[in-house]
């Protein structure tokens, strides 16, 4: 029987597009080689500009001399910080929680350097290759300085200090505790203690950044094209460090060819080129080249964790202490501490481990600054945690899987408050509706669990060593503390949503039109998206932490909500009705008493015809909704890796996630960012590795020394499954997914490539990189007695 | 600079008595003479002067596969050659490529297996797609090894782009082997 009989007036078809794996209309364009990158957009007339970056890691400059470049060919101006002015000249650092000294990144360099890749002095030519040529002819006069490369040493008394007037290289120190943070074990409690390394990488989205910025209006304003996630904040910054109002500055995003947090930033070349297009009042701009990517653009993960955990004869881990410093370079990132305060919130992902005593610190070094890259801290915590598991089922004889279940927390003691804050300055950690439990089972059932030690021991003929791990992680999403949308009918009968969620790949334009298409009940043709520019967009958060669907999505959402209310009362007034007697379904409104239906597209003719005038009636809806909680996702990651001790190679032969993020917007999509995150989470594990120079030179600042995990590095078999419980934390049930895939990997294959290795001693821990050469190196060790040793 | 109109234009070397040479290549069935820069990277060249912006620049030095052109039939890096190494070569970038079946195959099957995300990889990968049609390349082949390996996708994971590939392999040689009977 139809439902819907009463209502025959409507369409029949009902529209659903949430949960549908709805084929990306963006695609189209970008197949087309019509992407619209930064640096695909027509420039006439424009200026390049060529960045002069120190070459050392720390030095004093005492002189810069700019005659001989500014002689060379094609050159219109070279400039030094004495020639710029900044009405305030620090980017911005959103996580500079209370307590934190103040070292957030100056727009150039001074009179001192404090990594080598900083921006000293800039060359404007008439194209890249003059404008190279030149810089390589300014001449900078360093007085060489000690550079303070490892952050554990950093922090001993009589290190080189970066900023002398602190007193310390220390700026942030961070304690988060639950439960009874001065636990000791009891008797029978088995206590085990690793130091984790991990090691410095990078985002590497394979288009680099760039900026150009130009005058517009007849000098009234400034135009600025940034490859930013985050446009408004850019926008406010320029303001800012201008001393400009708000109006004259317009920031546009376009298409980002990848992000991952390196775009979370606001950098100084996106403060030089406007000032630099106003000195001049000609058009400049800036493309980034791979080699001055690796060195400039944000590095992510570096630090150093000493880990204690109780854990009772049975299993049961009952506390988790935590040391440890991280190496955040050598000024704040746009978010600076969030790694560390992530480690500390987030280690003890779905286990109950009722006592935590985390205190962790951020240590300035000559390095390039450290930000965010895809899962924060995160995945870095996935390795403490299970690798501690791990090695507690190992002394304590139980089977990983069987610890696993014995510490997870049960669905009918969440919602559960975490007790760790201080998490990105302002959030409690309160994990809302989950089934931890059957995410593990179904997760081991797929990954054929039960049989993997046969699985082992068939490969061992033929000489392969196989090894499985196992990881739980729970992910921080959709983060606020608001966001903002606004949804247009405009008079032609389409819909138009201006939406603060950037296009950076994750697929937004086409889930934020399935949102919009499914609140409205229309065709999702009907929709089009507006992102990434400030004069439409002024106010919004931006696009990261895996917030774009559930944070941006529920924006749109709630601002089609408020269109239709303004439609029906709009025709209420005109059939003299009350706007409750008017419904909406279908995609129109339903007339009371009549057989009329009028579709969303007839709305602006209907109205004006109603009205009896020939003035078509457009509407614009906007919404602002506040984000108070977020809310959080999580999966299991099974990894199994197979190693050939001939080679070294680790290859994945088999990877399985059981995965939860609520209300699936497009499956396709979800899939998709979990293949990707967890890939690029493998090649950071395996491959991925920034390399310094004793005297603090970035060696690997190039694809072919930095290398990326390639198509024989993924895994051959990749098996998803999706759990859909819906948070009550948003208002569409929909929790976030972007960066889940690397967090898991991180300790899947930790804990993979540790069980291959069983009988061998592998030395430090933490996130490698297992590469061909440290698996030689491992397997050269004399075997050991694996079960003899003891982890107390 | 990026030209507007698709013509090119060398204004931005004026000023400079930077070496040139006599360069005549075919770009996309349009045969072009010009005296370029020597030290010119055939990847400026086409994205700059020419304004063919699908191709991208991404490592510089022939690592990752975005900026791959076909240069007398076969697959080949721009950013690490130079335009005058070009003389007298023919020069296919995906804008030039026909919309024939193949073409109109491979895009639909990207797009159907979600073999894109950010999508600044994706011209790449799709003209060494097509070359590996045009030569009817057995998918499970090394040599259909070789030509993926050569590219880098930071956003997919590489399941997708794999999948589409293989898929618009078969369905070319199968066409093929339907034309021969």
């Amino acid at each position: 029987m139809k439902e819907e009989t009463l209502e025959s007036a409507a369409p029949q078809k009902k529209r659903r597009y949430i949960g549908e794996a709805v084929r990306r209309a963006e695609d189209i364009q970008l197949l087309d080689g019509r992407g619209g990158f930064l640096a695909d957009l027509a420039t006439p007339d424009t200026a390049e500009v060529c960045i002069v970056r120190s070459t050392h890691a720390h030095a004093i400059v005492h002189a810069i001399r700019k005659e001989r470049a500014l002689a060379s060919p094609g050159v219109i101006a070279v400039l030094t910080a004495n020639d710029l002015d900044f009405v305030d000249d620090k980017l911005p650092c959103v996580d500079m929680i209370p307590g934190t000294l103040d070292v957030r990144h100056r727009i150039i360099a001074r009179d001192r350097v404090r990594y080598a890749g900083q921006a000293v002095a800039l060359v404007v030519a008439a194209n890249r290759y003059l404008a190279e040529d030149a810089a390589a002819l300014v001449e900078i006069d360093y007085e060489v300085l000690p550079a303070v490369l490892d952050h554990k040493a950093a922090i001993e008394p009589g290190a080189s200090l970066l900023y002398p007037e602190l007193g310390t290289n220390v700026v942030y120190q961070v304690r988060q505790r639950d439960g009874n943070p001065d636990f000791v074990p009891e008797q029978g409690d088995i206590v085990l203690r690793k130091r984790f390394e991990f090691h410095r990488q990078t985002a590497v989205p394979l288009e680099s950044r760039g900026v150009i910025a130009k005058v517009i209006d007849n000098g009234e304003r400034l135009h600025v094209g940034s490859c930013t996630q985050l446009p408004q904040v850019l926008r406010a910054t320029i303001v800012n460090a201008l001393g400009l109002d708000p109006r004259q500055v317009r920031v546009t995003a376009p298409r980002l060819g990848g992000g991952f947090g390196c775009k979370e930033m606001v950098y100084p070349e996106e403060l030089l080129l406007p000032v630099v297009a106003r000195k001049l009042n000609r058009p400049v701009r800036w493309l980034e080249d791979r080699r001055e990517s690796f060195a400039a653009t944000t590095h992510a993960r570096e630090e150093t964790i000493d880990a204690e955990l109780v854990v009772t004869k049975d299993g049961e881990a009952t506390g988790l202490r935590l040391r440890g410093c991280c190496s955040i370079g050598a000024a704040f990132g746009f978010v600076g501490n969030t790694p560390i305060t992530a480690m500390g919130a987030m280690v003890r992902g779905p286990y109950a481990i009722p006592n935590l005593d985390s205190d962790l610190c951020s240590v300035v070094t000559n390095k390039t600054p450290l930000n965010v890259l895809r899962g924060a801290g995160a995945p870095q915590a996935t390795i403490v945690i299970e690798r501690l598991l791990d090695e507690a089922a190992r002394i304590l004889k139980i089977d990983r899987a069987e610890i696993r279940r014995r510490n997870l927390i049960q669905p009918d003691e969440l919602p559960l408050d975490r007790g760790a804050t201080e998490f990105a300055g302002a959030y409690h950690v309160i994990y809302d509706e989950a089934d931890y439990p059957r995410c593990l089972e179904e997760a081991l059932c797929v990954a054929n669990y039960k049989t993997f030690e046969s699985e082992r021991r068939v490969a061992l003929e033929s000489g392969k060593l196989l090894g499985l791990g196992i990881t739980m992680y729970v992910e921080i999403t959709a983060v606020g503390p608001y966001e903002t949308s606004r949804v247009a009918l405009r008079t032609d009968g389409s819909v138009l949503l201006y939406s603060s969620i950037l296009p950076v790949g994750q697929g937004s334009e086409t889930t934020q039109r399935q949102c919009i298409a499914e609140e409205l009940g229309i065709e999702i043709d009907q929709v089009s998206v507006r992102q990434g520019d400030t004069d439409e967009v002024p106010d919004g958060i931006g696009t990261f932490a895996s917030r774009g669907a559930a944070a941006g999505g529920a924006a749109g959402r709630t601002a089609a909500r408020a269109l239709v209310q303004q439609i029906l009362e709009a025709f209420a007034a005109e059939f003299s009705c009350d706007p409750a007697a008017l419904r909406w379904e279908g995609g129109g409104i339903i007339v009371p008493d009549s057989s009329e239906f009028i579709a969303l597209a007839e709305v602006p003719g209907k109205l004006a015809q109603l009205r009896g005038t020939s003035d078509l009636v457009a509407f614009e809806a906007k919404s602002r909704i506040e984000i108070p909680k977020p809310s959080f996702s999580y999966a299991t990651h099974i990894a199994i890796v197979e190693i050939d001790p001939e080679t070294g190679r680790i290859s994945i032969p088999r990877y399985v996630v059981t995965h939860d993020c609520g209300r699936i917007i497009n499956p396709m999509l979800v899939d998709g960012q979990i293949v990707g995150g967890a890939v690029q989470g493998i090649g950071e594990v395996l491959r991925e590795n920034l390399v310094y120079s004793p005297d603090g030179n970035l060696q690997t600042c190039a694809m072919m020394d930095y290398v990326l995990p390639g198509v024989s590095d993924a895994p051959r078999e990749f098996i998803i499954t999706h759990m859909e419980t819906p948070t009550g934390f948003n208002p569409f049930g929909v929790r976030g997914v972007g960066e889940g895939g690397t967090i898991g990997a991180f300790g899947a294959m930790a804990c993979a490539v540790a069980d291959a290795l069983r009988d061998y001693e592998i030395g430090v821990e933490g996130s490698g990189p297992f590469t061909p050469s440290w698996v030689l190196e491992v397997l050269n060790r004399p075997q050991t007695n694996a079960t003899a040793t003891n982890g107390s | 600079m990026i030209q507007t109109g698709g013509e090119y234009d060398f204004s931005c070397w004026e000023g400079s008595d930077e070496p040139r040479a006599e360069l005549e290549v075919t770009v996309n069935g349009k045969r072009i003479q010009t005296a370029v820069p020597v030290r010119l990277l055939l990847s400026d060249f086409l994205r700059d002067h020419l304004g063919l912006t699908a191709l991208k620049v991404s490592c510089g030095e022939g690592a990752c596969g975005t900026c791959t052109v076909i240069i007398d039939g076969e697959a080949a890096r721009s950013c690490t050659l130079l335009a005058v190494q070009t003389d007298g070569s023919e020069i296919v970038t995906l804008e030039g490529l026909n919309h024939g079946a193949d073409s109109n195959n491979l895009r639909r099957l990207f797009q159907e297996h979600h073999a894109l995300q950010c999508g600044y990889c994706t011209p790449g990968w799709l003209i060494s797609a097509h070359c590996m049609i045009e030569r009817r390349i057995d998918p499970h082949s090394d040599e259909a090894g070789g030509y993926l390996s050569g590219h880098l996708c930071r956003c997919t994971g590489y399941k997708n782009i794999c999948s589409a590939i293989h898929e618009a392999l078969l369905l070319a040689n199968t066409a093929a082997a339907g034309e021969k009977e």
